[in-house]
């Protein structure tokens, strides 16, 4: 087969049984790859309503791209997909490093893990030989020191992907590691690792990836590589990592602090991507796998008391969620809260959106000393935020208790008025640092986002039209240059529309997505070319897309069978309470009026039922999902 | 004036695009195994360290040769294999100082970097600026010797377990 590799490996923990399923010719050209077979894979044997993240049934689903381990440019990121324990419903996170590639090196386009192990169990793969092991040595050891263990068994081409103790003790905001300092964070899927006892996945593979028109794939991925090398997003990214936007994101009075409190921070300079590089802290510049940007960061503390912490990051989203955030303008502070995440397991913007909740109630009273374990929380405290932090991924005490289930169950415990600081939305999510009241597809991207609200489903920066080419894409979505502007409410939910189908077709080809929706150089059009050389399927750019369409109609489904209705689609209490503190959007916010504003167009666009937001059997039919709408007749989600 | 290969491991991101290529272009797939350029990677210090043949002036890999199968370019240095008389035997590439040679997973024979003719495919798809094919004086030629000792340091360092 050119382009996939043509098998899914299954795995189950309980029987034991391994098994290999032949990829179905007909889901290369209807859900393409990764994020999109991912999503058939759990619509088919997770859509029973009764299988909640923790039920042996719920399946966890890893997916490489339909283009991982190849030359198209920045193409080798991998689908994490399960029912999510953060919000109960479909999550899918992605995560970068060089792990993917080594699936499909393997063999396996996706790899399947069914059904929980007695005893704490890893999974080493080297070809055809796949093997589920006693991981009872590794149980209990952080991420480092497992990929330090399993690199002894399996040499140092061996690359994994793991879960630390906060993955073990089921913490809701745990993450997957993969190759180290990349991780699949957001939603908690390294608790359903936990609950399966699986601690980790170690794969070499030695099987090349063939393509179709080796000499139209050098020349497809030479254009998209050439885009990109002359895009100034990704130089930037390049140069500085994705911490070098905060200058500008602060001078918009939209880097989000004291929990969403200010939005604009007095000398935030520490805390960016450009200190790091100033202060001698950058070690060196990394990429995932045959990706050209390099955006992501080793960074080492050489000397000092904090002598010796060295990690990959920090990112924008962790110098917002556990600098700016928790009031933390330090940049070793900053730094050894992330090698703390990283080592143990934890996701930055959880970790960091939980903990400034915990300050503010503290502050408020609503948390006591005795809910802290003596802890005086408050804002800019390095060595309290590491404890908590700390106790959050370890369970420790009454405070890890609390925050270890995130805000979802933290603020119904608590109770009081806790949810209005709680910036997580109905679905549960704790979001990402991005200042929806100035940004209004962000707004309602990160509300209709099924799996939560942050901007790893759907990115639409180009509605800021910060370059030429975004302003083209914005052009090219609502005919008009003038709607690139981030506080129109106006033509968001096309915005919103394009760039979902745009990111889905990104991910399923495995690409990163800084590549089409926030630098530009790949597009649905050279993505339609490049998979055809590589595949041999033919695909027009608008077929493409609209596989894309067909994946996020699915992943709604299945939040469908879930309960999820309009209702869920909203955004934080405080950000549709209380305006932005100062700056040009001084007083912006999200009321319910202007979101629904922008949910009654989305929902049209969609063919989705406005009142439940639910998509009609006539949207499934034509997208080729007759039985999916069967299904959901049959147990009342239809609207 | 002729051109050299920098390569450079301080602007290595590990992405191995190079590798890639490399397989792309001489045997039309992708396989890191059969990349003519290798990287040494290293992920807990986020290390890259990149291997290939070096046209060196010593090129001991020829003497090593049992079957006399390698010879050498005297203007480009570049080393060819004789498929013929190779008896795979895997001397060239334990002869190699510079850990450049590594066998086909297929055909056990020698890969060894040819430049691509005077146009190595590889140097294109390097964004970060780690390899630089560039026409060249003695001074350049420095640089290039330069670096290569620091790749090699770096090499025994991560053998010996000590690289940061």
């Amino acid at each position: 087969m050119y382009g996939h590799q043509g098998k899914i490996l299954h795995v189950n923990l309980k029987t034991g049984k391994i098994w290999n399923e032949d990829l179905h010719e007909e889901w290369r050209k209807l859900y393409v790859g990764s994020r999109g077979i991912n999503a058939k894979l759990l619509w088919d044997y997770c859509k029973d309503s009764d299988i909640t993240w923790d039920d042996p049934r719920n399946i966890i689903i890893y997916g490489p791209g339909a283009l991982t381990g190849t030359t198209a440019p920045a193409s080798g990121r991998t689908s994490v997909t399960t029912v999510g324990c953060t919000t109960g419903l479909y999550l899918k996170s992605n995560t970068g490093g060089h792990w993917g590639a080594e699936l499909r090196f393997a063999g396996y386009d996706n790899m399947v893990v069914h059904d929980e192990a007695d005893e704490p169990s890893y999974i080493y793969i080297e070809d055809d030989h796949v093997e589920i092991k006693d991981a009872k040595d590794l149980w209990g050891k952080d991420i480092i020191e497992t990929d330090t263990m399993l690199k002894k068994l399996y040499g140092n081409e061996s690359k994994g992907l793991y879960i630390g103790p906060a993955g073990e003790k089921l913490v809701r905001g745990s993450s997957i590691h993969c190759s180290l300092y990349h991780a699949a964070g957001r939603g908690g899927a390294a608790a359903v690792m936990g609950k399966k006892n699986l601690k980790a996945i170690s794969v070499k593979g030695s099987k090349p990836i063939r393509v179709k028109d080796p000499k139209k794939f050098g020349e497809v991925a030479e254009e998209m590589r050439e885009l990109l090398r002359a895009d100034s997003g990704a130089q930037g990214l390049h140069e500085f990592g994705t911490a070098g936007s905060i200058a500008a994101v602060n001078e918009l009075h939209a880097f989000p602090g004291k929990n969403w409190q200010t939005g604009y921070t007095d000398n935030v300079h520490p805390i960016s991507g450009q200190a790091l590089n100033e202060k001698g802290y950058l070690k060196r510049r990394v990429a995932c796998f045959g990706c050209t940007i390099g955006c992501h960061r080793y960074s080492v503390i050489e000397k000092g008391p904090n002598a010796g912490i060295a990690s990959g990051g920090p990112e924008y989203e962790t110098f917002g969620a556990l600098g700016n955030g928790p009031g933390i303008i330090d940049t070793e502070g900053v730094l050894r809260l992330n090698e703390l995440c990283n080592r143990i397991g934890l996701d930055t913007i959880t970790a960091g959106t939980v903990v400034q909740w915990a300050i503010e109630s503290y502050q408020r009273g609503v948390l006591t000393k005795e809910d802290t374990d003596g802890l005086d929380l408050d804002w800019g405290k390095i060595e309290e935020t590491y404890k908590a932090v700390e106790k959050m991924a370890l369970r420790d005490g009454k405070l890890g208790n609390l925050l270890a289930d995130g805000l979802k169950i933290a603020t119904k415990k608590v109770g009081q008025d806790s949810y209005k600081w709680a910036i997580i939305n109905a679905k549960g999510l704790e979001q990402s640092n991005v200042e929806t009241r100035s940004a209004k597809s962000y707004a309602l991207a990160f509300a209709v986002n099924p799996r939560g609200n942050d901007h790893l489903m759907t990115e639409t920066f180009a509605e800021f039209g910060a370059s030429p080419e975004a302003i083209d894409v914005i052009e090219k979505v609502t005919g008009d240059k003038k709607w690139a502007s981030p506080h129109y409410t106006d033509y968001r939910a096309e915005i919103v529309r394009w760039h979902e189908d745009c990111y889905e077709i990104t991910e399923a080809l495995g690409f990163c997505v800084f590549t089409s929706t926030a630098a530009y150089g790949v597009n649905p059009d050279n993505m339609a070319r490049l998979y055809e050389a590589a595949t041999g399927i033919t695909m027009t750019e608008d077929e493409l897309m609209f596989s894309g369409r067909r994946v996020v109609t699915l992943e709604k489904a299945f939040n469908v069978t879930r309960g999820a209705t309009r209702e869920h689609d909203n955004l934080p209490w405080r950000l549709m309470n209380e305006g932005a503190k100062s700056g040009p959007l001084k007083g912006a916010m999200n009321s319910q009026d202007e979101l629904d504003g922008m949910l009654d167009r989305y929902y049209t666009l969609h063919d989705w039922d406005l009142k439940s937001s639910w998509p009609t059997r006539q949207t499934y039919e034509k997208l080729g999902m007759k039985d999916v709408a069967d299904y959901l007749e049959t147990n009342g989600g239809l609207p | 004036m002729t051109n050299v290969l920098l390569v450079d491991m301080e602007k290595c991101t590990s992405c191995k695009q190079c590798t890639l290529a490399c397989s792309l272009i001489k045997e039309e797939l992708f396989d890191p195994h059969r990349g003519r350029i290798k990287i040494l990677k290293k992920e807990d210090i986020a290390l890259g360290v990149q291997l290939l043949c070096e046209q060196c002036d010593a090129h001991p890999c020829i003497d090593a040769c049992p079957s006399g199968a390698l010879s050498r370019d005297e203007i480009t240095g570049v080393i060819s294999v004789n498929l013929d008389t190779c008896t795979e035997s895997g001397s060239c590439v334990e002869a190699c100082p510079y850990h450049g040679i590594i066998l086909h997973p297929v055909t056990n024979k020698p890969l060894i970097c040819d430049l691509c003719g005077g146009d190595p495919y590889c140097a294109k798809h390097c964004v970060s600026g780690a390899l630089v094919w560039t026409s060249g004086d003695d001074e350049l030629v420095k640089t290039k010797k330069k670096l290569r000792s620091a790749r090699m340091a770096m090499y025994r360092d991560v053998k010996k377990g000590v690289a940061k």
